[in-house]
């Protein structure tokens, strides 16, 4: 009975563990999803938002990596390729987030590839710091 | 004392086969326990030490933060050697809306220890002690990662552990009577304990990049509260309270090589773990350093699509410390 209920969860985690690549828009759109929030789009201010549906071709985005003391606003600009997945994430690397393209490997796992550095990070104080601006 | 469960005296005044059995169980729980009271003369090894030995041994294979290594003890009396190896992985995960991020680890830790000390028994008598421990150990962590800056950041968090703790004893040169009437020096007694830890753990991470190449530098303080539970021998039937300090450095740089299109990184690191409240009389040490070279491989992938696995490397480097020399050599995931 023990064996039977293991084997029910362990398959139910498999089940629900399928990497699964989301959807696009339309024709022509790719995605883009992020670990950190979004604050600007191609130049417009936007709620901040984790998910993305960009246009192919050159992108603008903002994206902020908080931390207690400052904050870093990441500029990246590159050309998106339609029905092509991106990811955003901290990777520990010189600057505080690295895009990636996300490709789905197969059911247990995805990729992130192409790595690349934002254009520049502007690091800015959190409220009740006093830190000057400045980019690194 | 574990003389109240054994009385030793007794069974050797009275010589039937039953009493022959307790003398060899008391002689053996001797090994395991080394009772002062029972042997005197070896007051330096008391009950409390030989459970400080069982914790401090699953402590030095299973707290987090260590990674494998292959150890040789050798301070005249004592001869041991100890290797720990583990299969784990942890990573930080995001929480959205909130600057702190989500931490978590999973790791199946073993490890053997095999340790040969020579005593002076009551009556000036040479004794061979020979205790071969295994443990096996399933570990969990959970908390929280601060970033203080781009550079710096503190990560509060929670391991609990399962430990088998698998003992066996030899004790030569005791005297005892068989029921034959032949004296016998040897004896045996296998015994297991299983270990409860909870560890609570602050790790203050620093790193910075230079060009392509990057240092980290890392402290890491784990206090361990154990809750031993043993059927077969009640002095296993303990708790305690200890700390380990680990300082880690590793400077790492870029390599032209590249497989399935993924570069590798060379590094170079070097440690220090400290077990603050371990007697150096428990396994022979108190503290290691650590220094190695190896080479990282950025596969950068995301199992079931929930956490980046960044790098897989591998790691060879030497272990030293006063009495000590060991190894490492293996694969390492982050």
């Amino acid at each position: 009975m023990k064996l039977r209920i293991l084997m029910f969860i362990c398959s139910s985690i498999l089940l629900y563990a399928c990497v699964q690549s989301p959807g696009f828009k339309g024709d022509g759109y790719a995605f883009i999803r992020s670990n950190y929030p979004i604050v600007k789009a191609n130049g417009e201010e936007v709620e901040p938002l984790y998910k993305l549906d960009i246009e192919s071709g050159k992108n603008t985005l903002v994206i902020v990596y908080n931390t207690y003391r400052h904050d870093y606003y990441c500029r990246f600009g590159w050309t998106a390729e339609a029905d092509t997945v991106y990811e955003v994430t901290d990777q520990e690397n010189s600057y505080p987030l690295t895009l990636h393209r996300w490709v789905r490997t197969n059911s247990l796992w995805a990729s992130r590839l192409d790595p690349m550095e934002p254009l520049e990070c502007i690091k800015k104080p959190r409220r009740g710091n006093t830190a000057d601006d400045s980019s690194t | 004392m574990l003389t109240s469960y054994w009385p030793v005296s007794d069974s050797v005044r009275f010589p039937t086969f039953k009493n022959y059995l307790l003398v060899l169980a008391a002689n053996a729980v001797v090994a395991v326990a080394l009772n002062a009271d029972s042997l005197p003369g070896l007051s330096a090894l008391s009950d409390s030490l030989v459970r400080e030995s069982a914790i401090d041994f699953v402590n030095t294979t299973t707290s987090p933060g260590l990674e494998g290594a292959t150890l040789t003890v050798d301070d005249g009396n004592r001869q041991s050697e100890q290797w720990r190896s583990s299969l784990g992985f942890a990573a930080e995960f995001t929480i959205k809306n909130h600057i702190y991020n989500g931490y978590w680890g999973l790791a199946v830790v073993g490890g053997s220890l095999n340790d040969k000390l020579e005593l002076t028994g009551e009556s000036g008598q040479p004794l061979k002690l020979d205790i071969t421990r295994d443990v096996m150990s399933l570990r969990g962590s959970f908390g929280l990662s601060y970033p203080m800056t781009q550079h710096f950041k503190l990560r509060p968090y929670l391991s609990l552990s399962v430990s088998d703790l698998q003992t066996e004893s030899l004790v030569d040169g005791l005297l005892t009577t068989a029921p034959s009437g032949n004296a016998e020096t040897t004896a045996v007694f296998n015994t297991s304990a299983q270990m409860l830890s909870t560890t609570g753990s602050v790790d203050a991470l620093y790193s910075r990049w230079y060009g392509n190449n990057r240092l980290e530098l890392s402290a890491h303080y784990h206090l361990i509260y154990t809750d031993a539970f043993s059927e077969d021998n009640p002095v296993l039937e303990t708790e305690a309270w200890n700390d380990v300090l680990q300082l880690k450095s590793r400077y790492s740089g870029p390599t032209s090589l590249t497989s399935m299109g993924r570069p590798w990184r060379w590094q170079v690191y070097a440690n220090h773990i400290n077990f603050l409240s371990q007697d150096n009389l428990s396994l022979g040490y108190t503290g290691l350093f650590e220094f190695g070279v190896g080479m990282e491989w950025q596969m950068n992938i995301k199992p079931l699509d929930w956490f980046g696995w960044q790098m897989l490397g591998l790691k060879a480097g030497v272990i030293t410390s006063s009495n000590v020399e060991g190894y490492f050599m293996g694969l390492t995931a982050r």
